[in-house]
């Protein structure tokens, strides 16, 4: 008989055969189940950060920081902000005036609206002309803030996480009564962010300087221009960023010790699951000595043996990783996470559910080889002799 | 004690499926070492703050609002108030952009260090109060950048000199150490007098107060007068104890409480399930020999234990090394916390737990063994 023919009748007679394993089949089932919907949703966490992190950026936008700083570390002095401003490659307005915006960022303190615990976040100074720099913008209710006032707009998000943000609640900062005059939402973010007038902010908080400048550029190709003509200038310390890499750079952290726990976590689940698989493998061919044997004493080869062991178990990983996706995206997907203050929504992917599967065959596969190895070497004489 | 060769020669009738369990039990309790070991090393860390330290700050902002120095006298007054030291925070860097430490301004008044969690030696403490432009930093960071007493070392900084420079240069006069977590490890301690008369900007006004209370049990009242005592003023306050704060700091991982559960959860039963199929099938292969057990003479009650013995072994034994590997491994999961042990109890919770899956996973299994019939068991054969 041909090998590829040996291999799908023995595949035939180890798929009838696990309705009466049914012990050491569930085993493997849950084995996998449990370590695909850890991994899973865990990535789901990281997936989600992404997504709030990354939803709202532009090719065609650029951030300006002082060379090597990160975050808020970044400090650029008012002459070289302007400086920066006027740099080929940065699109202007039907005025004629450059879309850049000059941003400070102070972070305030709020309360949870379910626990009262306070969190951090940030109150961003900018300048008025959002519209044309962020279109992603809109103001649901109230008003833009008015330059020159303490004036504030919050987002959405802060309205419900926090209390204390409802439109004409006033702040008190610095002493002064800052009143809420607007509400917006961006699209594609849940964090709470409030904006003020940034030379109003400078004022009160007795700064210099500004954190960032943000830039809409002529098009997304226009940026070697303008980081050609900023290097080019040795009087300005700062450096330019596409706003996705800036984005990235702030989240490395937050991105690396999520990522770091997925694999962490993921790759124990799969090594117990992997054992546990092995183990059933072996119960499974053990009760089946008989059979092997008979098997091999009528001429099935040691190849199809070990092939038909490794797909049963890859098959009964299967199941396994579909299950695993399902409760991850039945359970996580869309809740609401915030873990360090940053807040987001777990995002189950079919990406994620796919590299679910992979991991899941590559369970089944590995922990197939042994218990196939010893079903390929059953020794015909003494197996049939034990009868 | 007598049936122990018993036991152990069940255990390695077939070694690769003991040693595959063992393995099996040993991967989920070294997760389960060091998922739980950060849930409640971060507990512990809480718990063990100072209650009775407490810190004085704006009412705004923690991080971006300052408090004049001048409310200094009005603290002081509060009944139950020991010491307050005021203190200025700011950032600098060591050469490079990417080494950046945060910098720690104190007013070291008479019996300063009450109002610190900080320890230095007499010394260290002398040379500090007596050198303007001394700084003390924490053995890490000295090690790091390789730095000895009686260096001086050039930092630049966001704060400005009245000359408008950001550079700054101090001299260090000491080491110190720190016993609690919140503030990380990379920070140096400078006189706040020097600090403030030599800055730019925002002279006179302060990061905080550290405020030492006579009494660690009046810790609340005193900072409910305190706050009290600056309701509705143009700089209202807010005090908390570094209990507190590192309440709040840790929150965030609170956050992910659910998530730590939901795993340790799932491993869990996964593991139930297999070492209970395990058991099964063990019993099920062994029932001629168990059938023979019985025929000399043991009852139902040795076999019922003898196979309960088997799976607590395994699993006992398993768990214990798997918390042994997440001992191991704890330091480098930790890392993001810093300041974080292996708690002693989620090791004894664990073995507990382990105890629990063997005895749940094998009560089944015993319970059939318990009930072989010696004719229907040899019959099998």
């Amino acid at each position: 008989m041909h090998p590829l023919k040996q291999f799908f009748g023995l595949l035939a007679v180890n798929i009838a055969g696990i309705t009466q394993r049914l012990g050491s089949a569930l085993t493997i089932i849950i084995g996998v189940t449990s370590a695909v919907a850890v991994l899973v949703s865990m990535l789901a966490m990281g997936v989600g950060a992404r997504n709030e992190e990354l939803g709202n950026v532009r090719d065609d936008r650029v951030v300006f920081s002082s060379t090597g700083a990160q975050g808020f570390q970044s400090n650029i002095p008012r002459d070289e902000a302007a400086t920066a401003s006027e740099l080929p490659g940065i699109k202007k307005d039907s005025a004629g005036r450059p879309i850049v915006s000059f941003n400070a960022f102070v972070p305030i303190e709020a309360h949870r609206r379910a626990t009262g615990v306070r969190i951090f976040f940030p109150m961003v100074g900018t300048t008025s002309n959002t519209a044309e720099l962020s279109p992603e913008l809109h103001l649901t209710a109230g008003r833009m803030f008015r330059p020159g006032m303490h004036e504030l707009i919050a987002s959405n998000a802060c309205v419900r996480q926090f209390t204390g943000f409802e439109l004409g609640e006033k702040r008190s900062i610095r002493a002064i009564d800052w009143p809420i005059v607007g509400h917006f939402d961006i699209a594609n973010m849940h964090n709470c962010v409030v904006f003020t007038d940034v030379e109003t902010l400078l004022t009160t908080f007795g700064r210099n300087s500004y954190n960032r400048v943000t830039a809409m550029l002529d098009s997304p190709a226009a940026f070697a221009t303008v980081r050609d003509a900023l290097q080019a200038d040795p009087t300005l310390h700062i450096e330019v960023k596409r706003e996705r890499e800036a984005t990235e750079g702030d989240f490395r952290q937050l991105n690396a010790l999520l990522n770091f726990v997925a694999y962490f976590v993921g790759s124990i689940m799969a090594v117990g699951a992997t054992l546990g698989a092995v183990n059933s493998l072996y119960a499974i061919v053990d009760s089946r000595r008989r059979e092997l044997a008979t098997l091999r004493a009528i001429g099935f080869r040691g190849l199809p043996i070990v092939a038909s062991v490794i797909c049963e178990s890859m098959l009964l990983a299967l199941p396994g990783a579909v299950l695993g996706g399902a409760l991850a995206w039945i359970f996580f997907n869309g809740m609401a996470a915030s873990p360090f203050g940053f807040s987001f929504q777990l995002s189950v992917t079919p990406r994620l559910a796919a590299l679910g599967i992979v991991w899941a065959l590559a369970m089944g596969l590995i922990g197939g080889v042994l218990p196939g190895l010893r079903a390929a070497r059953v020794p015909v004489t003494t197996a049939l002799r034990a009868i | 004690m007598k049936f122990l060769p018993l036991i152990w020669s069940g255990l390695w009738r077939k070694p690769g499926r003991t040693i595959l369990i063992f393995l099996q039990v040993a991967v989920a309790f070294a997760l389960f070492g060091v998922l739980q070991g950060l849930k409640t090393g971060v507990e512990e860390l809480i718990a063990s703050a100072r209650a009775d330290l407490l810190i004085v700050h704006s009412r705004v902002s923690f991080i971006a609002e300052g408090l004049p120095l001048g409310l200094i006298e009005q603290i002081r007054t509060v009944p139950g108030v020991k010491v307050v030291i005021p203190v200025e925070l700011t950032g600098a860097i060591y050469q490079q952009p990417t080494q950046r430490l945060g910098v720690v301004a104190v007013r070291p008044d008479e019996n300063w260090q009450d109002a610190f969690t900080f320890h230095l030696s007499p010394q260290a403490d002398a040379a500090f109060r007596k050198t303007r432009t001394a700084a003390l930093m924490m053995d890490p960071l000295a090690k790091k950048y390789g730095w000895k007493v009686g260096d001086r070392i050039p930092l630049k900084s966001n704060t400005q000199q009245q000359t408008g420079s950001g550079d700054w240069t101090f001299d260090i006069v000491g080491t110190f150490t720190d016993s609690d977590i919140g503030g990380g490890l990379e920070k140096i301690l400078i006189n706040y007098t020097y600090f403030d008369e030599a800055r730019a900007t925002g002279k006179g006004t302060v990061n905080h107060f550290n405020v030492a209370v006579t009494d660690p049990h009046l810790a609340a009242a005193v900072s409910d007068a305190i706050d009290r005592r600056f309701a509705n003023s143009a700089h209202e306050t807010r005090t908390e104890s570094l209990r507190e704060l590192a309440q709040q700091q840790m929150q965030s991982i609170g956050d992910l409480n659910f998530l730590i559960r939901a795993i340790v959860g799932a491993v869990l039963v996964a593991l139930l399930f297999a070492t209970a199929t395990m058991m099964m099938q063990s019993i099920r292969e062994r029932t001629p020999e168990l059938a023979v057990l019985k025929t000399v003479g043991f009852s139902d009650r040795t076999l019922f234990f003898l196979v309960l013995a088997e799976a607590l072994i395994v699993c006992v034994a398993g768990a214990a090394f798997g918390l042994a590997l997440a001992n191991v491994v704890f330091p480098f999961a930790s890392r993001f916390v810093p300041g974080l042990s292996m708690p002693w109890v989620v090791v004894v919770i664990g073995l507990a737990a382990a105890i629990l899956v063997a005895l749940i996973s094998a009560a089944l299994p015993a319970l059939r063994a318990a009930r072989l019939t010696v004719v229907n068991a040899l019959a099998q054969r």
